[in-house]
């Protein structure tokens, strides 16, 4: 599986080249911008990334590895975030994850069997004054119940 | 730069101004733990290992990252700044599986060496408590990674990324998982030298896939020697095991620092050439037609051969002799009149040097020929081979179509004379390398019945006529 990015992405790219005064320093932004247009980084956008930049595969990795905010590996069309530090988790983040537990029977960190929703923890997202919160597919949602929780999901295609 | 003067636990030193401490400290025999630091690699400060205490500072200062400076008066030992190196050394240690006893770097293991230096204390973690990791990953070029071992000082890393300039190791994750890797899977190759990340690594993080539990190094002797791989003369420590009722045992080649020449590294497959140099791979006993003769009815047959030849006779040498076979085999073709010619073809292998260490040049010895006057002359040694109706081989690996008698360190699959001489392993000699640097090795393995080096035999021969 090949990967190049597409033309949007290209012209960013094109912007970027001179405004660094290291070419390393576009790590970053490409990794970002392979993971919006794939939905995860893939192996073969780490080389392609690295050879563009004269940098090892391997120093790539351990960039896109450090970061958690970074995929390595595919998530379902709706990626819920559920954030798990402390205002979160002391308005009731446990509920939610027992919630879609019995709805779904995944854990965080699982994908449904339909490939439709995946569950991740993450740490604070800074919406902590409506704990507890989560991040649909970068859209926050704050002071969620199972009950509202159900009724956002209703309503995804 | 200028030499000033600092105070060492109270004994005084003199040290360059700006100078690395640890290196200074090091190098005049203050023994300071320390993982991330080497000298080959430079200062990197993450281990934070190398704490000394420097009068007129607040806090204790990794000996690393600090320059020397006059009038410095530095504490190694002090009880605070042992405390200090305690406390730092449970935190390296406190994912560390302890498995000493089916690790293959005890016995050269600084965490060990450390732990009994300046640690001594009762571990606060239960065994279950501890983060697991993988425990035998095959990076690729024979080095084995035992994750949980590792205290992620990145000399592994900073050798790929900054000798080599490969890049092919990373630690991956962060916190308690990160761990070093590889992006692809035996991913670390690092242009074939990839073996020295196992002598880098201060822990038994790093194992030679090559030597790992086959010897338990306390029971190895090292002998410094150097490789004969090719034209540089790398120089290495040769770990042998010396069995009690049989030939000593070459287990590893190791790196030996010599500025001038290698530095402190040496290629992977100099590394591994020692396998041709150790039990049963080099020739011990003369054969004739496929069957082992003794030394005597060799030299009556290779006497009755040379007679019968006549003035026929070319003699090849091979360019990886040393210095003092190379000069006795001169004398003695010089006192019978025979032609001698230190051409080797295939010698010069052009996929093999590259800008580190290799050289294309697989002949450790080639810059003595014309100082000893042996002949280089290709098309001279064509013409005499085409003319000869014997030719005594000296080791010399060049084909040849007429009749020979050889002289050689291995085994040869012909029915031809062969006497074995003793491989440079088992003798003392010179080389001379590229650059015309002159560099002694001594005898180190021992053999129960030792095979002869080539001027002893060439005594013997000489004795005999």
């Amino acid at each position: 599986m090949s990967f190049t990015f597409n033309p949007i992405n290209e012209e960013k790219i094109k912007k970027l080249w001179g405004e660094y005064p290291k070419k390393e320093s576009l790590t970053l932004p490409m990794l970002w911008m392979a993971q919006y247009q794939e939905g995860w980084i893939t192996p073969e956008a780490i080389r392609t990334i690295a050879a563009r930049l004269e940098l090892s595969p391997s120093h790539l990795f351990g960039i896109a590895t450090f970061y958690t905010m970074f995929r390595l590996s595919a998530v379902g069309t709706y990626h819920i975030e559920l954030c798990q530090t402390l205002s979160c988790a002391l308005c009731g983040k446990d509920a939610l994850i027992e919630h879609l537990g019995k709805k779904w029977g995944i854990r965080p960190g699982e994908t449904t069997e339909d490939g439709r929703f995946t569950l991740s923890l993450v740490e604070c997202l800074g919406g902590c004054g409506g704990a507890p919160m989560l991040s649909l597919n970068e859209t926050y949602h704050e002071n969620v119940t199972p009950e509202s929780l159900d009724a956002l999901l209703e309503g995804l295609s | 730069m200028n030499n000033v003067t600092i105070t060492v636990n109270a004994q005084t030193l003199s040290a360059p101004e700006g100078s690395i401490l640890l290196q200074v400290l090091l190098d005049n025999g203050v023994s300071v733990p320390h993982f991330c630091y080497h000298e080959a690699l430079g200062v990197d400060g993450n281990c934070r290992m190398c704490m000394v205490e420097i009068e007129g500072q607040k806090r204790p200062q990794i000996a690393c990252n600090t320059r020397v400076k006059e009038g410095m008066s530095i504490r190694t030992l002090s009880d605070s700044i042992m405390a200090v190196k305690r406390s730092i050394l449970e935190l390296e240690l406190i994912n560390h599986p302890v498995d000493c006893p089916i690790c293959d770097q005890a016995g050269e293991c600084s965490l060990q060496n450390y732990y009994m230096e300046v640690g001594l204390y009762e571990s606060r973690i239960d065994r279950a408590d501890k983060v697991r990791k993988a425990k035998k990953v095959d990076l690729g070029s024979h080095v084995i990674l035992d994750q949980e071992r590792c205290v992620l000082c990145a000399r592994c890393t900073r050798f790929t990324e900054n000798i080599i300039g490969t890049g092919d190791l990373v630690i991956a994750n962060r916190g308690n998982h990160a761990c070093v890797t590889t992006f692809e899977p035996q991913g670390l190759k690092a242009d074939g030298y990839a073996m020295n990340v196992v002598d880098l690594c201060p822990v038994g993080a790093l194992t030679s896939g090559d030597f790992r539990f086959h010897q338990r190094v306390w029971f190895l002797k090292s002998d410094p020697s150097l490789c004969h791989g090719c034209a540089r003369g790398c120089s290495i420590f040769i770990d042998h095991y010396p069995q009690k009722y049989g030939d000593d045992l070459i287990y590893r080649y190791r790196p030996r620092v010599e500025r001038e020449v290698n530095g402190f590294f040496i290629c992977d497959e100099g590394r591994l050439s020692y396998k041709n140099h150790t039990g049963d791979a080099t020739l011990t006993t003369p054969r004739y037609s496929g069957t082992a003769i003794t030394l005597s009815e060799a030299l009556e047959l290779y006497h009755q051969k040379l007679a019968a030849s006549g003035s026929g006779v070319v003699a090849l040498a091979s360019p990886s002799l040393s210095c003092e076979n190379l000069t006795a085999l001169r004398d003695y073709c010089l006192q019978y009149a025979i032609p001698l010619f230190g051409v080797e073809r295939g010698s010069f292998d052009e996929t093999f040097g590259d800008d580190f260490l290799r050289l294309n040049d697989r002949a450790a010895n080639r810059s003595a020929l014309p100082l000893l006057g042996i002949s280089e002359d290709e098309s001279e040694m064509n013409a005499a081979l085409c003319a000869a109706s014997l030719v005594l081989n000296f080791d010399n690996q060049t084909p040849v179509s007429v009749d020979q008698i050889h002289f050689c360190v291995h085994p040869i699959d012909t029915r031809e004379l062969q006497i074995p001489i003793a491989p440079y392993t088992e003798q003392s000699g010179s080389i001379i390398n590229a650059f015309g640097k002159v560099q002694k090795f001594a005898s180190t393995i021992r053999r129960r019945h030792p095979v002869p080096p080539l001027h002893e035999l060439l005594s013997t021969i000489k004795g005999l006529a």
